[in-house]
C-alpha cells in the first residue's frame, strides 16, 4: 500500500512548513543530518529564530494562519523554487491535513509523515473506529453516527453519561458531557452547531462517558519496510480545555505488563492503517486499567521530549531517515525506558486570572539550564507574543533518576526561569509540582480543571518584592534630580579620560 | 526618604536614606542593591545577607517585580504623594468606577451580563474569542456592571474599554 502512495528517498534539503519552537526543533534535527533547511514566514515572523537560524527563508504571506501557514499552493511553489527534496509539516497547520501530504507527493516532494489514506482515516473518527475494531483494538463502546432521534434512543439503550461527540472533531470542539437523560437533545444540537462552525460537518455520534479515566498515549515509529515499533507511553491527563499541559514518561500508573499490552495494540492500529513514519496513539485508560482507543494523532507531537529523554531515542531525526526510506535502526526489545521526564508547556497567559491569554512583547528572557534540563523555544527579548498563533512560550523539559527526581528538577527550573512583558503560567507549574495530588501521581483528565485551585497558592515573597520595586524607583527619581542639577559624577568616562590625557602631556 | 509600597493588598513602610541600609515596618536591614548593566532591569539584592535576583519593569505607574517565579505588581509612592492621594480619596480599594478592558484583539463571543447587574468579583461579563481560544473576562471586583459598549460580534482592540462596574447605589 505504502509504496504507491508515499515517496521516500534520499534528500539534501528540506522545506519546513510550519514556525515556533517546532520549526527549530526539526531545523536543529536537519542540520544534525547535514540536511540542508529552507524556513518559511509570515509577516509576524520575519524575525523568529527559525528563519534566522535557517539556511535559506522565503517569505510566505500576511500573518493570518490562512493566508500563510495554511497555504499549500505557496509552500508547494517555495519547496520548487528552494529545490527543497522534502517538506516536515511539524505539528498543527497542515500537519494532519491529507490533502498537503498527497499535494507534495503529486509534486514529487517527500513528505515527512504517513500516507496521506492513513492521515484520512485516522482524520474521521467515525472511521477511524472502525478500522481499529477491526484490528482488534478496543475502543470506548458507542453509536454510529444518526438522526438525533436515533441517537436519543440509542443512548436509552447504552446508559448515562454519554459523550457527545463530532466525527469530525478535535481540540474538544463538539464535543460535549451529558449526565442526565432530559439535557441529551440540548447537547446533540449544540455539538452539531460547534461543528458545523469548526470543521464544516455537522455528524456526531455518542460515547460512553468514562469518568476519572487518564488520557495515556503511545509513541509509535513505522518505515517504509513495514516494521513498527513502539516508544513506550506518556501521561497527558492533565489538560485544561483539552489543551495538555504537563506531561510526562513513563506514566505513574502503568507498569510493564500494561506498557507492553498497550504497545502491541498500538503497533496493530498503525498497522491496519498502513502507517508510516511517528504516530501517537491516545488511548483512555479507565481506573480498572482497561485502555480504550481514543484517536490516532498522524503527526509529531508537542509533548515527544519526554520520550526521547527516557528512551535515547531521537524521534526527529527517525523520522528524518523514515522518510528517506531507511529501515529502522532499532528494534521493540532494544527500546527500553530508563530514568524519568516531565514536560511543562510554559505559555503566555495569566494562571491568576482564569488562564486568561497574555499578549505583548517579551523584554527578558533567560531560560533555566544545568543538569537535566531542556528547553525547546522560538522566542527571545523582541519577540512579540501575537493574537495570531498559539500562546506557548516553550516547554520546560527536565530529567531525572526516579519521577521524584524529575519533579525536584523542575522546582529548581521553573524558579530559575526568568521571562518579562508577558504573564507566563510559571506559577501554575510551582504549584502543580507543590500538589500533593501531582506528587502521588494522583490525578485524572478532569483534575485541572474541577480539583486545581491556584487560589490557594500563597504568594510568600511580597516583602522581598516591596523593597526591590522601592529601591528601584528610589534610585531612579535620585536619578532624575541629578539630571536636573549636574553634579561631578555627570561627566562621562570619555571626557574623564580626555581630560586624564592632556593632564599627562 | 521615606515610601509607602503596596503589594497584593499589602503595606510597606520603607524608608531609605543611606545606601547601605533601610528600614522595612521600623525594621533595620542591611543591604547592597545592584541595577546590572546601565538600563539594564536585571537586579540583585543582598538583604542582611540573603541573596535576592529579580527582574523589573515599569508599567503602567506599577512596578512588575519577577522573583522566583512569581510576578508581582508593586506600587510604589513616596510619603508626600501618598498624602496626596489619600486626600483625594484615590486608592480607597475597591471603590470607583473600575473598567473591564480587551487584553488583547479579538472578537467578542457574547456577554454575559446585563447592563445593572449586580455582580461579585470574579463573575463572568463577556465572553471574547482570540488566540484560538474563547477567554472569559470577568468582574474585577463586587459592584453593579455600568456601561457595556460592545456587543456580541464585535471585533475589539487590545485595551479598548468593553464594559466598567461602578459602585451599587450610584
Amino acid at each position: 500500500m505504502t509504496a504507491n502512495t508515499l515517496l521516500s528517498r534520499k534528500f539534501n534539503k528540506l522545506l519546513i512548513a510550519n514556525r515556533g519552537e517546532i520549526a527549530m526543533r526539526i531545523l536543529r534535527a536537519c542540520h544534525e543530518l547535514g540536511i540542508a533547511t529552507v524556513a518559511v514566514y509570515s509577516d509576524a515572523d520575519r524575525n523568529a529564530l527559525h528563519v534566522r537560524y535557517a539556511q535559506e527563508a522565503y517569505y510566505l504571506g500576511p500573518s493570518p494562519a490562512s493566508e500563510s501557514y495554511l497555504r499549500i499552493d505557496k509552500l508547494i511553489e517555495i519547496a520548487k523554487e528552494s529545490g527543497a527534496g522534502a517538506i516536515h509539516p511539524g505539528y498543527g497547520f497542515l500537519a494532519e491535513r491529507a490533502a498537503f501530504a498527497r499535494a507534495c507527493i503529486e509534486n514529487d516532494i517527500v513528505f515527512v509523515g504517513p500516507p496521506p489514506e492513513a492521515i484520512a482515516i485516522m482524520g474521521d473518527k467515525q472511521m477511524a473506529r472502525e478500522t481499529v475494531t477491526a484490528a482488534g483494538v478496543p475502543v470506548v463502546p458507542g453509536t454510529d453516527p444518526g438522526t438525533d432521534e436515533e441517537l436519543i434512543a440509542a443512548a436509552q439503550e447504552m446508559g448515562f453519561p454519554v459523550l457527545v461527540k463530532a466525527t469530525a472533531g478535535g481540540g474538544g470542539k463538539g464535543m460535549r458531557p451529558v449526565f442526565d437523560p432530559d439535557a441529551l437533545p440540548d447537547a446533540i444540537a449544540a455539538a452539531r452547531r460547534e461543528a458545523k462552525g469548526a470543521f464544516g460537518d455537522d455528524t456526531v455520534y455518542l460515547e460512553k462517558l468514562i469518568q476519572g479515566s487518564r488520557h495515556i498515549e503511545i509513541q509509535l515509529l513505522a518505515d517504509v519496510h513495514g516494521n513498527v515499533i513502539h516508544l513506550g507511553e506518556r501521561e497527558c491527563s492533565l489538560q485544561r480545555r483539552h489543551q495538555k499541559v504537563i506531561e510526562e514518561s513513563p506514566s505513574f500508573v502503568v507498569d510493564e505488563d500494561l506498557r507492553q499490552r498497550m504497545g502491541a495494540v498500538a503497533v496493530a492500529a498503525a498497522k491496519a492503517v498502513g502507517y508510516v513514519n511517528a504516530g501517537t496513539i491516545e488511548f483512555l485508560l479507565d481506573k480498572e486499567k482497561n485502555f480504550y482507543f481514543l484517536e490516532m494523532n498522524t503527526r509529531l507531537q508537542v509533548e515527544h521530549p519526554v520520550t526521547e529523554l527516557v528512551t535515547g531515542v531521537d524521534i526527529v531525526q527517525e523520522q528524518l531517515r523514515i522518510a528517506r526510506g531507511r529501515r529502522l535502526r532499532i528494534k521493540q526489545e532494544d527500546v527500553k525506558q530508563k530514568g524519568w521526564a516531565i514536560e511543562c508547556r510554559i505559555n503566555a497567559e495569566d494562571p491568576y486570572n482564569n488562564y486568561l491569554p497574555s499578549t505583548g512583547t517579551i523584554t527578558f528572557s533567560r531560560v533555566p539550564t544545568g543538569p537535566g534540563v531542556r528547553i525547546d523555544t522560538g522566542v527571545f527579548p523582541g519577540y512579540e507574543i501575537t493574537p495570531y498563533y498559539d500562546s506557548m512560550i516553550s516547554k520546560l523539559i527536565c530529567y531525572g533518576e526516579t519521577r521524584g527526581e524529575a519533579i525536584l528538577r523542575m522546582r529548581r527550573a521553573l524558579a530559575e526561569y526568568r521571562i518579562m512583558g508577558v504573564k507566563t503560567n510559571i506559577p501554575f507549574h510551582q504549584h502543580m509540582m507543590d500538589s500533593y495530588s501531582f506528587m502521588g501521581g494522583e490525578f485524572d483528565t478532569k483534575y485541572v480543571e474541577e480539583r486545581f485551585r491556584m487560589d490557594e497558592r500563597e504568594a510568600n515573597e511580597t516583602m522581598a518584592a516591596a523593597i526591590l520595586a522601592t529601591l528601584l524607583a528610589h534610585k531612579q527619581s535620585q536619578q532624575a534630580s541629578q539630571i536636573v542639577a549636574p553634579g561631578a559624577r555627570d561627566t562621562s568616562n570619555w571626557k574623564w579620560y580626555s581630560r586624564w590625557e592632556r593632564l599627562r602631556q | 526618604m521615606k515610601y509607602i509600597t503596596t503589594v497584593n493588598d499589602e503595606e510597606f513602610i520603607i524608608e531609605i536614606d543611606h545606601d547601605d541600609e533601610i528600614m522595612v515596618n521600623g525594621v533595620r536591614y542591611d543591604i547592597d542593591f545592584q541595577q546590572l548593566m546601565e538600563d539594564g532591569n536585571e537586579l540583585s539584592l543582598i538583604l542582611n545577607k540573603r541573596s535576592l535576583e529579580a527582574v523589573a519593569e515599569e508599567r503602567d505607574g506599577l512596578w512588575q517585580i519577577l522573583t522566583l517565579g512569581e510576578l508581582y505588581s508593586v506600587k510604589v509612592q513616596d510619603e508626600y504623594s501618598y498624602r496626596l492621594a489619600q486626600a483625594r480619596g484615590e486608592d480607597a480599594h475597591d471603590t470607583g468606577d473600575a473598567a473591564i478592558k480587551s487584553p488583547m484583539p479579538g472578537l467578542i463571543v457574547s456577554v454575559v451580563a446585563e447592563e445593572g447587574d449586580v455582580v461579585a468579583k470574579g463573575d463572568k461579563i463577556i465572553i471574547l474569542e482570540s488566540m484560538k481560544m474563547e477567554n472569559e473576562l470577568r468582574a474585577p471586583r463586587d459592584g453593579v456592571v455600568g456601561h457595556i459598549s460592545v456587543a456580541a460580534g464585535d471585533s475589539v482592540e487590545k485595551g479598548q474599554v468593553l464594559a466598567t462596574i461602578v459602585d451599587a447605589g450610584e
